[in-house]
């Protein structure tokens, strides 16, 4: 047993809720906070007395305190400014995102600016204090789960949050891979499985076989812009289109009702998940121009639930189809399907996960925690050099180099093992050269402007020749992080190049180190009395 | 093993491994199932999976396990599939092995220009090429020999060419003796 300052936590990030979890008598276990919690909404409110609320309790601050409460904030982390992701935002969030250097994107509360991984350390500094309010001792080390679609710089600023709020992050782990771990940690099985991880913003797919003690994973895809939000908003637009016909008043125009409808949609889902049908209302959403207080009320069956969300589950399977074929298999090999994340509980999911699959789900496991579970397993077995299991990821998308015209040429295919690494040389193309610039890109197009940039990275400091005469080559190595290292040496002389990353959303180690001292400056507000 | 020799094992392994191919790699003969090549892979995997010394610090030990695992890795995705596999050992079996242990996939670019070079790049290159061949089908050797040379000179570096010239010139020379 490792001391007990050594205890690593496994932390699952969600887009709408996180989850804490340790090992205990050699089994994983949930840290609820002390107020009986078992999940806390992914949620930052900022008060006005320079306090900090995070958890369920911020989350009530969605609406009263609107401008200055930021949720959903894995939607953004690691995009650059400009990409579709943060113009949606902008649309619906009542928060202010603004653009930082480097096409970065922040977020200003009042007179402050935060990064992503800002925001999101503060989550993790909540899940971190609600374990050592358990144990009663510091906690330093943890593993951090991420969508296994997610691409290098959202890991990256996942791996930078973690470090921001004081965490040795000792793995950024897949959440798929994570919740199978939990699921065949400690039962001596072979299966052939699929996890099926439908998230509040992003939905993964995992084909794994493990066995005793190893977990293979043989093909992962996903969708980054797809989740129980998606399903949400279907609702939101059916409330928001009835009250426009009825008393002509479009609800979405104002951030304020936008929040409410929001929030009603939620309850609607999860309402008619369980009950087969939701009764919605929602007492003074807005007032109409004489100044009378309105209220919406509205009820909503399964059926027609169900025909809003059709194709956003259709969606899910084409994606499902995709990783089928990166396995080289087919439905019928796989022994177990595994569901991950609340909108699993569905009852439109699960039957057409069993439709799809030809197998009922496996029952008895929390889809709302089995991932956080999966990180702790992992987290304790890298403090503990007996451990006798090990996973075998991969990378889940192809990565490519730029060449001239806009195109890319593959460097590294997706669903490939990692670690791996793999080196290409170039030769300059001028004259007394000093430089070389590389684009590197993550994706499954050949064309640039249909794959995610990860950077340009600029390599100097090679010998200066005729053109053609300095050769260099370049290694591009993923890490068991999933996290993309690229490195360039000369060739005839084996120097080593440095490098500087000209574009990229990432911070730079002043900066993360500066908010770490911001972060540990920040006293979050704990507790049901502080809503 | 105890830690010392595993340690001495991996720094040795180490430094051969620009030496070895992906059978040796993975332990396995070259002749191997798709089941013994997974196996393998589980075993070694068991033996240098990096996060099994996670709580070292760094060294050279983990640094010299790194380096391995990855090569562990490459051969894996090298050998579990078979197209890959067939070309691999066509490659490591033939000439310039040593160029050769690390499996390259020809990108479009390089597959575009292996053809041209078979056939020729030039038109005229091509069209004495062609007339090369007819000659070496009809046992024309001495002509063949002519021509290849000629489709030389428009293309002097393609490799194609200058195989066939030496075939051509060879098969002349024996062609003389037999007379």
């Amino acid at each position: 047993m490792a001391d007990p300052g050594e205890t690593a936590i496994g932390i699952d990030l969600g887009t709408s809720y996180s989850c804490v979890s340790i090992i205990e008598n050699a089994k994983p276990v949930v840290i609820p906070n002390e107020w009986g919690e078992r999940t806390h909404a992914s949620v930052v409110s900022f008060l006005e007395d320079g306090t900090v609320l995070v958890g369920n309790s911020a989350k009530r601050n969605i609406i009263t305190n609107a401008d200055n409460t930021v949720y959903s904030a894995k939607r953004l982390i690691g995009r650059f400014y400009f990409s579709d992701e943060v113009k949606k935002a902008q649309a619906v969030m009542p928060y202010k995102i603004i653009e930082g250097e480097n096409n970065s994107v922040r977020i200003q509360i009042r007179e402050n600016v935060f990064s992503l991984p800002e925001i999101s350390a503060l989550v993790l500094k909540e899940m971190k204090a609600i374990v050592e309010n358990y144990l009663g001792h510091e906690i330093k080390k943890a593993v951090v789960t991420v969508p296994a679609y997610f691409n290098d710089n959202q890991r990256q600023a996942t791996k930078d949050a973690g470090r921001i709020a004081g965490l040795d992050v000792l793995r950024i782990l897949n959440e798929p891979t994570a919740a199978a771990l939990a699921y065949g940690f400690g039962k001596d099985i072979t299966q052939k499985i699929a996890v099926y991880d439908l998230g509040g913003g992003t939905f993964d797919i995992s084909i794994l076989e493990i066995g005793k003690d190893v977990f293979e994973v043989l093909s992962t895809a996903g969708d980054t812009y797809l989740g129980g939000d998606d399903f949400d908003d279907r609702i939101m637009t059916w409330l928001a289109e009835n009250f426009l016909k009825v008393h002509g008043i479009d609800l979405r125009l104002n951030k304020y009702c936008l929040q409410m409808l929001k929030e009603a949609s939620e309850r609607a889902k999860i309402d008619v998940g369980r009950d087969g049908v939701a009764k919605i209302g929602v007492e003074g959403i807005c007032q109409d121009p004489t100044g009378k207080v309105m209220d919406l009320t509205a009820q909503l069956s399964e059926a027609e639930f169900n025909k809003m969300v059709m194709d956003l589950v259709q969606r899910t399977f084409k994606v499902c189809d995709e990783a089928l074929q990166g396995a080289k298999m087919t439905a019928q090999d796989l022994d177990a399907i595994i569901l991950v994340g609340g909108p699993t509980r569905l009852p439109i999911i699960r039957t057409s996960v069993k439709h799809y699959f030809q197998k009922d789900p496996m029952a008895g496991i929390d889809p709302d925690e089995v991932v956080a579970m999966g990180a702790a397993i992992q987290a304790s077995s890298l403090l503990d050099s007996k451990s006798d299991h090990y996973l075998l990821d991969v990378t889940p998308l192809t990565l490519r180099v730029g060449t001239v015209g806009g195109y890319t040429d593959k460097i590294i295919d997706k669903n490939t093992p990692i670690p791996i690494e793999k080196s290409k040389s170039y030769t300059t193309n001028r004259d007394g050269q000093d430089k070389v610039k590389i684009r590197v890109y993550q994706g499954e197009s050949n064309k640039a402007g249909e794959c995610e940039l990860l950077g340009e990275f600029e390599f100097s400091g090679f010998r200066i020749g005729y053109r053609g005469e300095v050769r260099i080559e370049v290694t591009f190595e993923i890490d068991t992080n999933g996290i993309v290292n690229v490195t360039a040496s000369d060739v005839e002389t084996g120097q080593k190049t440095s490098c500087t990353i000209r574009l990229s959303s990432g911070l730079t180690e002043d900066m993360i180190k500066q908010a770490q001292e911001k972060n540990a400056r920040t006293t979050l507000a704990r507790g049901e009395a502080a809503a | 093993m105890t830690d010392e020799a595993f340690e001495i094992e991996a720094q040795a392994l180490a430094q051969i491994l620009d030496e070895l191919d992906y059978f040796q790699i993975l332990k396995v003969g070259q002749a191997a199932s798709p089941t013994e090549i997974k196996a393998a892979y589980y075993r070694e995997s068991r033996a240098y999976h990096p996060d099994r010394f996670s709580t070292l610090p760094a060294s050279g030990l983990k640094d010299n396990i790194g380096r391995i695992y990855k090569r562990i890795n490459e051969a894996y995705v090298c050998l579990r599939e078979d197209s890959k596999r067939i070309k691999y050992l066509a490659d490591i079996l033939g000439g310039e092995r040593q160029k050769k242990l690390r499996f390259v996939e020809a990108s479009e670019q390089e597959l575009k220009k292996e053809k041209e070079q078979e056939v020729g790049a030039t038109p005229q290159g091509r069209k004495f090429f062609m007339a090369g061949l007819a000659d070496m089908a009809a046992q024309r050797f001495a002509a063949a020999e002519r021509n290849f040379k000629m489709a030389l000179t428009y293309e002097p570096n393609n490799p194609n060419f200058k195989a066939k010239r030496d075939e051509a010139g060879k098969l002349v020379k024996t062609d003389m003796s037999v007379r």
